[in-house]
């Protein structure tokens, strides 16, 4: 039972912690029609950010997050720019395989950069568990599924109220009109790589505060990609009910399947999820369009 | 495409020709023997080389007829290659079949399954069949490891030994390098007639423009399927004679990574054309071997010592990434296009047009 209880928990944070890498996704979808495959790899790399500023150069953990926070901005705004300006209006194939190329260089660069050995990343919350009753959980991960919460509501209401995230809705709906409406499609598109570039570094300290992390964590980034697929790719406040979904199905799943196939259902769990929307509902739960088939 | 002064088709068949010239027929019969007899002067590394580089072509013109004519992104080659590889290697050793029906029978194993998620092109484009092609290679790595132990090894693997046909035995490098050359060749030729046949033109008209391929009376459902199953036919043939040179079967093996090779092979040679195809895993097939050749020396003067062996797998990441995205960006006609304007600029020489 308490077995049972601690799945169902953690399921639900770690889908939490999805929803936040998904986020990243879903805000550079909507306003740039591009997908991020590389996203898993930003992740790592605000994260092996992090580790230089904090171990490597000894500052305080205030001003390496800070600094780690302005490189992924940086960065996100050099992808789009250097790489993704160019391929305006190229054929989606073109878009999908540059994405692929930029995860797997950012993956080489970052074995390049710092090896393949385990970083320790400095705790930026407490690293005592929170105690629920008889189940202690792990702290960043209560702090990460609030984080999700809080930015899913943040965005919910700066892209449906705020004159900014207005804009950048219109331009996700269609880059030609808001072209013609005078609004500035560039900046929009800038904006959004810089927002996810940030949204990258914030579910990475989540993600890695106070553990020891390789470049194998990377793979949070397709991980993340079931529950953005769930949501709908175009909505930030389903993200949060896509990723307590998936999160739950896939404690569950751990707890009852786990015994009968020797372990390691958990991680191939969410893309059953996945094939299983990608047949039936491949809008999601909250896809603003009928996705154009055939 | 221009042709030397002089020569012209009168019928469709000399216009369709893939040979039409005799100094055409006497490099490829060179080229031929050149091929067959490499074992006579090439050492034992230039075999191994050219033996991985053939199967890599079968599994690389695949994806090109998928990809590069029929236009379905697909992420999953390599999971496709792995079941033709576990498909031979479980037939080999439970049904001790001849290699002639197991090579042909891994292919339709990993068509059928590449075709299965193929249905879902029928559904869904672009980004999203991306995902389902990638959900296949987590569907496949997890349905390996976890089926039962007497049919697939599970963590194990499988391990084979030597394969023969007519009492011939496969059990070194030159063997291999007869069968896998031979059978590579066939699947090349066999993709240049399906490219030039109707099926090859309805392929092409569904990647570029499907709705109007639908209104001229293409079954737009059937071809997008199709592509699939081709191109997944190729990986099944490519896995099988992996699994019978390296004689060994692991999921392992076939990771997503081996896709996004592919895939790169493809955008550096060139989309839509066999011979971009070849080109690019040609190139980049020889880079890879630089890198693996030259990684140690590299490292040894680099400032990068601490990631020891390391240093190869990563700086192979790095430059596949660079080639993807720079082809992308500058070139993303490929090589192929490039070879095609030296070709024409030295037919018409010395008049620029």
């Amino acid at each position: 039972m308490i077995s049972l209880l601690s799945h169902i928990i953690n399921g639900a944070l770690i889908g939490l912690l999805f929803a936040l890498v998904a986020m990243g996704f879903v805000i550079i979808y909507r306003s740039a029609r591009v997908f991020n495959f590389a996203q898993g790899e930003i992740v790592i790399l605000g994260a092996f950010l992090f580790w230089t500023f904090s171990q490597y150069w000894e500052l305080p953990i205030w001003l390496s997050l800070i600094l780690a926070f302005c490189a992924s901005v940086v960065l996100g705004l050099i992808i789009e720019r250097v790489i993704l300006r160019p391929l305006v209006g190229e054929e989606l194939f073109a878009l999908v395989m540059v994405t692929i190329g930029l995860l797997v260089f950012i993956r080489g660069l970052v074995l390049v950069t710092w090896g393949a050995e385990v970083h320790f990343i400095p705790p930026v919350f407490s690293v005592k568990g929170v105690k629920v009753g008889p189940l202690m959980i792990d702290r960043g991960l209560v702090y990460g599924g609030a984080f999700t919460i809080f930015m899913s509501i943040l965005f919910s209401w700066f892209f449906n109220h705020t004159r900014l995230g207005l804009e950048m809705t219109a331009v996700a709906e269609d880059h030609q009109i808001a072209l013609s409406l005078g609004l500035n499609v560039k900046r929009s598109i800038a904006m959004a790589w810089a927002i996810s570039g940030a949204l990258c570094t914030l579910s990475a300290i989540v993600f890695v505060s106070g553990k020891g992390m390789t470049f194998m964590a990377a793979d949070i980034g397709l991980a993340a990609l079931p529950v953005a697929l769930l949501a709908g790719l175009e909505s930030i406040g389903g993200l949060v009910l896509a990723g307590l979904l998936i999160g739950v199905s896939m404690g569950l799943a751990e707890h009852f399947l786990d015994s009968v196939l020797q372990g390691g259902v958990g991680a191939v769990f969410p893309f059953f999820i996945m094939i299983i929307v990608l047949l039936i509902r491949p809008t999601g739960l909250f896809g603003w369009r009928t996705i154009e088939r055939i | 495409m221009t042709l030397p002064a002089g020569v012209y088709a009168e019928t469709y068949d000399q216009d369709q020709a893939l040979i039409r010239t005799w100094p055409q027929w006497i490099c490829l019969i060179c080229f031929m023997v050149l091929l067959l007899s490499l074992p006579l002067y090439g050492g034992g590394k230039v075999i191994g080389f050219m033996n991985v580089l053939w199967i890599t072509l079968i599994a690389v013109v695949g994806l090109q007829i998928n990809v590069g004519y029929a236009g379905q992104v697909n992420l999953g080659q390599s999971a496709f290659m792995g079941v033709g590889a576990y498909a031979a290697g479980a037939l080999t050793l439970h049904f001790d079949l001849p290699i002639w029906l197991t090579i042909p029978a891994a292919g339709v194993i990993a068509a059928l399954f590449g075709a299965l998620f193929g249905l879902a092109a029928v559904r869904v484009k672009g980004f999203y069949l991306a995902l389902t092609t990638i959900a296949a290679q987590y569907v496949f790595a997890f349905a390996m490891l976890k089926l039962p132990k007497k049919w697939f090894g599970q963590i194990q693997g499988l391990r084979l030994d030597p394969v023969s046909l007519l009492g011939f035995q496969f059990d070194d490098d030159v063997s291999i390098y007869y069968l896998v050359a031979s059978i590579s060749t066939l699947m090349i030729y066999g993709a240049w007639g399906l490219v030039r046949s109707s099926t090859g033109r309805a392929l092409v008209a569904v990647r570029d423009n499907d709705k109007a391929a639908a209104i001229i009376g293409i079954n737009v459902f059937y071809y997008k399927a199709l592509s699939f199953f081709i191109g997944a036919f190729y990986a099944g043939v490519a896995g099988a004679l992996w699994a019978y040179y390296i004689r060994y079967v692991l999921s392992e093996m076939f990771t997503l990574w081996l896709s996004v090779w592919y895939l790169g092979m493809l955008i550096v040679g060139g989309m839509g054309s066999i011979l971009g195809a070849i080109i690019g895993t040609v190139v980049i097939r020889l880079l890879q071997e630089f890198i693996t050749y030259f990684g140690p020396w590299i490292n040894q003067i680099s400032f990068f010592s601490s990631i020891g062996g390391g240093i190869i797998f990563s700086s192979m990441n790095m430059l596949l990434g660079c080639v993807i995205i720079l082809f992308i960006i500058f070139e993303p006609r490929g090589l192929a296009h490039r070879w095609n304007i030296i070709k024409e600029s030295y037919r018409i020489w010395p008049f620029p047009h």
